[in-house]
């Protein structure tokens, strides 16, 4: 019977390759800058943009000294200038503690919610506080545990327990309540255990290795630990770092079980964040928190309306603002949901509060080291002449189209089983999938035979 | 030249001085802690006592001294307050010293080590995002 218990129980290990996907920016570690803030001409990934990269590199020194609040960056430069690498370069330096969200223009047009709910959603993601959790716990190895049973079988029992560190030993006296929720915890003698003093809680951390030899039939999960250092009644300080969106959406489901079962969190009531608002105002006057003002990134930004900008210039003067780091790449054009144009689709106000960051196009050299690096990070070897007519590709179209084809002349590579990618396996690439410039040109070309056209939709009645 | 040697000897001296101190203040919060523990079985041995005597022996040192039951009761309890708040004047020292030792090792300070401690009640409100 043992045995068959041993089968049923072992559990089933299941190798799980990890397929790693590269995105476009999975390159960037950081902005690449050195102690005084100068840029690296390549580091962490950064290839040129020394000037946008500096001006970055200060921004990001205010948001870590917690300065700078409700102020507002945009990013500004012609497609594949490395825009968003450099959002995600402020993202990577800002490190774990500091929040950073991250969101496209267009994600904020959805039917559950509205575009304001869903920007107010994003700005409270970007905010953190900081508090301090604080307990008092027992933490020792159980030397003995001894329960006295009434006669009568009813009736209050009585019990001893002792516990030792490595450093000391004692013995508690035991009520009803603990004698209850040791056994509860099946805690026996060997077994390292700490008891929170305000609630009584009894948590076990596993058996102690003194007593490992004890048995030798354990079962799987039996955790080995070592005996707790230093003094048995220990204070234990936490600090956490929480949004404020957790704390709205915590205090927005309390409200009926409707709420739980929603699932995702839906519109938060205003009432509900003036409510949390005035609760970390106060924590912070107590000096109970700390309010880390984070980034929001939204790229696209031109994809923004009107309402939305309105929305932000209203936000970004709320004294739990974060900083707002937006790109775009559009030049003089309309913004929208108006007929008037402006300066990146953004109106005039609104550009007026903001820092400007330009970047511009890359030089050959630049691309170059860009192209060597994506090759890199992609695993895929290039030959010397490959990655010359790769970089011309990359001047004379784009640098994302000469991104794209690395990873495909790679494959071509490894179908022919060649080692390190030649002329030949970009050419052919290249022959296989145009670029923009080609594209256009060859449907001006052959614009008659598609379907759809302008000349064969006027002939056409597709009313019915 | 030599003043380089002597700058690095100074500072290491300085450092290790830092550490040292950490530990003597660990090591005498593990002393209290031992010494507040004893009290605490004393105090639930007399409250246990089976033989109705008026009086108890109490060790001083290397002397037995026989005192009234409430009085021993008393010195000891005011004993444990005097513990209690030692441990915890330790403790904010401690906090001091590590943050010294930090600095003068060129690490970063403990973030948020600063804050005060939420009250339980709050605590309870937060709890469910704390445990993810």
């Amino acid at each position: 019977v043992a045995a068959q218990m041993a089968n049923t129980k072992v559990p089933e290990v299941r190798d799980i390759t990890r397929i790693e996907r590269i995105g476009a920016h999975s390159h960037i570690r950081g902005l690449g800058l050195d102690d005084a803030l100068e840029a690296r001409q390549v580091s962490q990934g950064m290839v040129g943009q020394l000037a946008p990269r500096r001006a970055a590199g200060v921004i990001l020194e205010m948001i870590k000294d917690g300065h700078i609040a409700g102020r507002a960056v945009l990013i500004a430069g012609q497609p594949g200038t490395g825009k968003t690498a450099i959002a995600m370069g402020v993202a990577q330096s800002l490190g774990p503690d500091t929040p950073f969200t991250a969101l496209a223009g267009s994600e904020i047009f959805s039917l559950e919610m509205s575009k304001t709910e869903a920007l107010s959603q994003s700005f409270r993601k970007a905010m953190g506080v900081r508090i301090k959790e604080e307990t008092e716990i027992i933490e020792g190895e159980v030397v003995e545990i001894q329960i006295d049973r009434p006669a009568t079988g009813t009736g209050t029992k009585v019990g001893k327990l002792t516990l030792k560190t490595t450093e000391m030993e004692t013995i508690y006296d035991l009520g009803n309540k603990m004698i209850e929720s040791l056994s509860k915890e099946k805690v026996q003698a060997g077994d390292v255990i700490t008891i929170d003093k305000a609630t009584g809680k009894i948590s076990k951390l596993g058996r102690s290795f003194t007593r490992a030899r004890d048995y030798d039939a354990m079962g799987a999960q039996t955790q080995f630990v070592q005996c707790p250092e230093g003094e048995l009644q220990k204070r234990k300080e936490v600090v956490h770092t929480v949004s404020l969106h957790e704390i709205d959406v915590i205090n927005s489901r309390t409200q009926g079980f409707l709420a739980l079962f929603s699932g995702d969190t839906g519109e938060i009531k205003p009432e509900v964040r003036e409510q949390i608002n005035a609760k970390v105002c106060e924590w912070r006057e107590e000096g109970k928190a700390e309010i880390i003002p984070g980034v929001l990134f939204i790229d696209e930004v031109h994809m923004l309306d009107m309402e939305c900008f309105s929305f932000l210039n209203r936000a970004l003067e709320s004294d739990l603002a974060p900083v707002l780091i937006m790109a775009t790449n559009r030049g003089i054009t309309r913004i929208r949901g108006t007929n008037y144009q402006s300066p990146h689709g953004i109106p005039i106000d609104l550009l007026d509060r903001l820092l400007i960051i330009v970047t511009s196009p890359y030089t050959e050299k630049e691309t170059r080291q860009i192209l060597k690096i994506r090759c890199q990070e992609e695993d895929v070897e290039l030959s010397e002449e490959a990655h010359t007519v790769l970089t011309r590709i990359g001047m004379e179209t784009s640098l994302r189209y000469a991104i794209q084809l690395i990873s495909t002349a790679g494959l071509v590579c490894r179908k022919r089983k060649g080692t390190e990618v030649q002329v030949e396996d970009i050419k052919r690439v290249y022959s296989l999938f145009l670029d923009e410039a080609r594209s256009s040109q060859y449907m001006k070309e052959y614009q008659d035979s598609f379907l759809f056209n302008e000349t064969q939709s006027t002939s056409m009645d597709t009313s019915q | 030249m030599a003043a380089v040697p002597v700058r690095v000897l100074d500072y290491l001296t300085e450092v290790e001085a830092a550490a040292e101190d950490i530990l003597t203040t660990k090591q005498q919060i593990v002393d209290l802690d031992s010494k507040r523990n004893r009290n605490r079985e004393a105090l639930n041995a007399l409250k246990h006592d089976m033989n109705h005597t008026d009086k108890v022996k109490v060790c001083f040192g290397s002397i037995f001294i026989k005192l009234p039951k409430s009085r021993t009761g008393e010195m000891i309890e005011r004993d444990q307050e005097q513990l209690g708040k030692e441990i915890n004047d330790l403790h904010k020292e401690l906090k001091v010293k590590v943050n010294h030792l930090n600095e003068l090792q060129g690490k970063p300070e403990l973030r948020g080590y600063n804050l005060s401690p939420l009250s339980s009640d709050e605590l309870k409100a937060v709890n469910s995002l704390l445990r993810r």
